[in-house]
């Protein structure tokens, strides 16, 4: 009985194992048969590998090939004039490549069977290469339990590595696409969002909130010009095409100092790159003046410009914001400088502007504040000489297409939060503004460095209010908790990011890719036969895991970095902007047209919609030809030029 | 007609709201130029000598009766007689406001006459020395036969500002006036746009070079988009930038356009005319006098210069 039950054995694995030969016979043969598709999807394959492609990409690419498979076909129908021979073609292909193969002819042998062995080969490729993708993220595929974790990440190198040559590569990537999106980048990895090679932003998603998130020294600079510039290029281009407001860029730099400046100076020549016309530095070259405010508004900015304390501290806030409105809303018209204003704080000179109204109340008030005076004098004067001038000045956000403000948010806190509020007052009054000028804007408020203001900047109030004004915030720390004073404030400014959130390198991203959720997968398990071998029986279950890895978020590499939206996740390597010089284009030619220049009376072709502005050699205007003399006509207008 | 925004050589903005004066069909250059009289005008009581001495006026914010002789071409009494109508007929209005001869202005009543959309307001005085000196420089320049034979057409700062509609930037810079030349008039520089400055009193050798590094590499019109401003690769704007200097800016003037490099090329550095000084500090000989008026066909303003702003005049904007 055993014997029996053992040949019975012998005999089942011996036919399972001639079974398994068969199997391996037949797809042998199948790969010698069809041996031109075999080497398409095996090339195809390698290479997906190799640069990390998805699957979709070979897809594609077989479909790319169909054009030729139907001029082929429709050749061969002309030549033969019959749909038989058309149906035929591939296996008289197939047939004549052997033949010409047997006599040594290879490429002929190849060019014969290529309209067919091409895109089918590409199609088999994609198909073995999404089979080993899923295989080894369900983990049922490896020989080892390292494996599935050590193609990713192979994966992922790879990936990088065709991104950064994506990048490099001259011209490959545009500022702006023809639709209006912004190109932050090309992209390295996509999940739960679209994959295609290049990082396109649209447009709305600039003009809805955003977060980023990033440590010193990842990149966070370059991204945040890049998405700058961007939104310049492609605002304009809205507006010179009826299609929308002119932009206005409102930067706070809340760091300060040296690095401030410099980054300054990059951000004008990139947006100058970009189309902007003119682009204000604040405070070292423009001013811009917080007595535009209206009288409340300015009430209100006054008073909060200066820290309160609680308990009985609260009379004398009470008090000034009395004094403050006496001086505000004075029957003469609210003050027109810092000057004025602290004029104003006087007892003799509220009395004189109050009697003429018979305003008996207002007197009175002065009267019974008259002790107070002199200590409120003292404390707007110390505000207003620690805000320095840059509040003082004319000018307003209507005079250029972007402010950069620098606040000294390093050095000393305190005045950088009173000018952050200050100029977020000032900004909402002007989106707000009655007039009307504002709100024909398209304004991007981006605070950089938030950490430095956050304590006294309420931006997520802003926030609620902005979309109503047409003003979108782009809110940047250095960490999640960087980003406001608490929790609560962190999550409302993180939750209201509908534009998305960049996450570059942070040692703590688990708050932020949290908001990213979870995905869907099927996690395996698989026996383990022997060190380090896998058997190929096991169970799956339906598993949760992050849509945005932290660990790979903490692992990014400078100028990588991680765009959440909407439950998905690309990663990113953000093409760095280089902002030129201003160029001085060489003069037209009425006599003597130059070559390559168009017609007279005609515009020669400005370059493409999106062009990159990282431009190019200055041109320095040197003539080709020489300039016609004009100094007839000027010596007989002026007299002839002299030396110095 | 003006060309597209950025085009190489823009031609005079005949479109412009002053190009057909009170509807007369007649334009501002055509009279200012020659032929027109006033059977030609159909507004009564104003003769086409009027209106050119009108448009001067708005185009120039205003004008001092010495130089409104000369636009006039007739002499300083005549023209006080002319002032004085103007005033009755609430098209001008004229004070003393600095030193030398009274200054007129339009009001808005002639503004809307001469079809201006500009706001009605007298010269500032901290730029009456300016206003002056650019005036001088377009009479200098409009009395030479090159102009005259070329129909060049002198396009005010004034303009391009209306053009602007206060929306002028912190850096954007204005010329004082731009110089258009037909693309069929009888010059080699056909066709080209020239930016002029008038330079009163010096700068710092980087702002005058970035100046006119501004003024070189402009590729659009002024009021156009901000992205069509100063495209690379665009024929710029200006073929050339004229600068008329006072003795005290002509060195630093002359130091901007040497760090320029090649693009000096396209810079012409020339003295102010006689006559743009606010009020002379030396009399000139009168051999001087008598042989710089041949040679620029300018009538006798009654006004002896030295092309030199004196020290008492009001503080000038540029």
């Amino acid at each position: 009985m055993i014997s029996r039950y053992v040949s019975l054995l012998a005999v089942r694995s011996a036919a399972r194992g001639a079974l398994r030969l068969i199997r391996l016979a037949a797809a042998a043969a199948l790969i010698v048969a069809a041996a031109p598709v075999s080497l398409v999807a095996a090339g195809s394959a390698t290479a997906a590998w190799l640069r990390g492609w998805p699957p979709g990409r070979l897809y594609r690419a077989a479909a790319g090939c169909l054009p030729m498979v139907v001029v082929w076909l429709a050749a061969t129908a002309v030549a033969t004039r019959s749909w038989r021979s058309v149906a035929a073609a591939p296996y008289l292909a197939w047939l004549a490549m052997w033949h010409h193969a047997a006599a040594g002819s290879y490429p002929d042998a190849a060019a014969i069977i290529a309209p067919a062995a091409v895109p089918l080969g590409l199609l088999a490729g994609g198909l073995a290469w999404s089979y080993r993708i899923r295989s080894m993220e369900t983990g049922s595929g490896g020989l080892s339990p390292g494996s599935a974790v050590a193609f990713d990440w192979r994966q992922w190198r790879h990936q990088v590595r065709s991104a950064r040559a994506m990048i490099a590569a001259p011209g490959s990537l545009p500022l702006t696409t023809q639709n209006g999106a912004v190109v932050a980048g090309a992209v390295i990895r996509a999940i739960g969002h679209q994959a295609g090679r290049v990082a396109e932003i649209p447009y709305p998603r600039m003009r809805s909130h955003q977060v980023v998130i990033g440590t010193t020294g990842t990149g966070k600079t370059t991204l945040l010009l890049r998405l700058w510039a961007g939104f310049m290029a492609t605002a304009l281009r809205r507006h010179a095409a009826g299609l929308g407001h002119p932009p206005l860029l409102v930067v706070l730099d809340c760091k300060g100092g040296a690095d401030a400046r410099r980054i300054a100076d990059r951000a004008r020549r990139v947006l100058r790159g970009a189309g902007a016309r003119a682009t204000a530095i604040w405070p070292d070259e423009a001013s811009l003046s917080l007595w535009t405010l209206p009288p409340r508004q300015l009430t209100t900015t006054l008073l909060d410009l200066i820290e309160h304390g609680t308990g009985a501290a609260a009379y004398y806030a009470d008090v000034m914001e009395a004094v403050v409105a006496l001086a505000v809303d004075a029957p003469c018209g609210p003050p027109a400088g810092a000057a004025d204003f602290l004029a104003r704080l006087d007892p003799g000179w509220l009395n004189l502007a109050y009697a003429a109204g018979r305003n008996d109340s207002d007197l009175a008030l002065v009267r019974s504040a008259a002790r107070q005076f002199g200590d409120i004098a003292l404390r707007f004067r110390t505000l207003f000489r620690r805000l320095g001038g840059g509040l003082d000045g004319p000018g307003g956000f209507g005079d250029a297409d972007a402010w950069y403000c620098i606040l000294e948010g390093t050095a000393e806190i305190s005045v950088a939060e009173g000018q952050a509020r200050a100029l977020v007052d000032l900004l909402a009054s002007y989106a707000a503004g009655p007039d009307g000028s504002g709100q024909a804007r398209e304004i991007l408020l981006a605070v950089d460095e938030f950490s430095a203001v956050s304590r006294r900047l309420p931006i997520w109030q802003l926030y609620e209010r902005a979309r109503s004004l047409g003003l979108a915030v782009q809110v940047s720390a250095q960490s999640w908790q960087g980003l406001a004073a608490d929790d609560d404030e962190r999550y409302r400014i993180a939750a209201s990011a509908d534009g998305g959130i960049w996450l570059l390198r942070t040692p703590y991203p688990e708050p932020v890719t949290g908001l990213a959720g979870t995905r869907k997968l099927v996690d395996t398990t698989r026996r383990l036969l022997g060190v380090p071998i896998w058997g190929h029986q096991g169970t799956s279950r339906i598993a949760s895991a992050p849509v945005a890895d932290p660990a790979l978020i903490r692992s990014l590499d400078v100028g990588q970095v991680a765009y959440i939206y909407r439950g998905g996740v690309t990663f990113i390597q953000v093409k760095r902007l280089i902002g030129g010089p201003a160029a001085l284009a060489a003069p037209a030619r009425a006599t003597a047209p130059q070559p390559g220049l168009a017609a007279h009376g005609q515009l020669p072709q400005g370059p493409p919609a999106g062009r990159e502005p990282d431009v190019s050699e200055p041109d320095d205007g040197e003539p080709d030809v020489s300039e016609p003399d004009v100094s007839e006509l000027l010596d007989e207008a002026f007299g002839a030029e002299a030396g110095p | 007609m003006i060309p597209a925004e950025g085009t190489a050589a823009p031609r005079p903005p005949s479109d412009e709201a002053s190009s057909d004066v009170a509807g007369s069909g007649i334009t501002g250059r055509d009279v200012a130029g020659s032929g027109v009289t006033g059977r030609d005008v159909a507004r009564p009581g104003i003769t086409g000598r009027d209106v050119a001495g009108l448009l001067f006026a708005a185009e120039m914010y205003g004008v001092q009766l010495d130089q409104l002789a000369a636009v006039l071409r007739v002499s300083e009494s005549r023209a006080r007689a002319i002032a004085a109508r103007w005033r009755r007929q609430r098209y001008a209005e004229s004070a003393r406001l600095g030193p030398g001869a009274p200054w007129l202005w339009l009001t808005r009543a002639g503004l809307a006459s001469c079809g201006l959309p500009y706001t009605c307001a007298p010269p500032a005085l901290s730029r009456l020395a300016h206003i002056r000196a650019v005036a001088a420089v377009r009479l200098a320049l409009e009395s030479a036969s090159g102009y005259r034979a070329a129909g060049a057409y002198w396009r005010s700062e004034r303009r391009l500002r209306a053009r602007l509609g206060g929306r002028v930037g912190l850096r954007d810079h204005l010329p004082d006036g731009e110089v258009h030349w037909p693309d069929a008039a009888p010059v080699a520089w056909a066709g080209e746009c020239w930016a002029v400055e008038a330079e009163l009193t010096r700068k710092t050798v980087s702002r005058t070079a970035a100046i006119m590094g501004e003024l070189l590499s402009r590729t659009g019109d002024y009021g156009c988009a901000a992205a069509d401003a100063a495209v690379p690769g665009r024929p710029p704007r200006h073929a050339r930038v004229l600068y008329l200097c006072s003795p005290a800016a002509r060195p630093t003037v002359i130091r901007a356009r040497e760090a320029l490099g090649s693009a000096a090329a396209r810079v012409e550095i020339r003295a102010l005319p006689p006559g743009a000084a606010m009020e002379p500090a030396v009399r000139p000989a009168a051999g001087q006098q008598a042989a710089r008026q041949p040679s620029t066909g300018q009538p006798s303003t009654g006004q002896p210069s030295t092309g030199q702003p004196s020290s008492g005049q009001p503080g000038t904007a540029r």
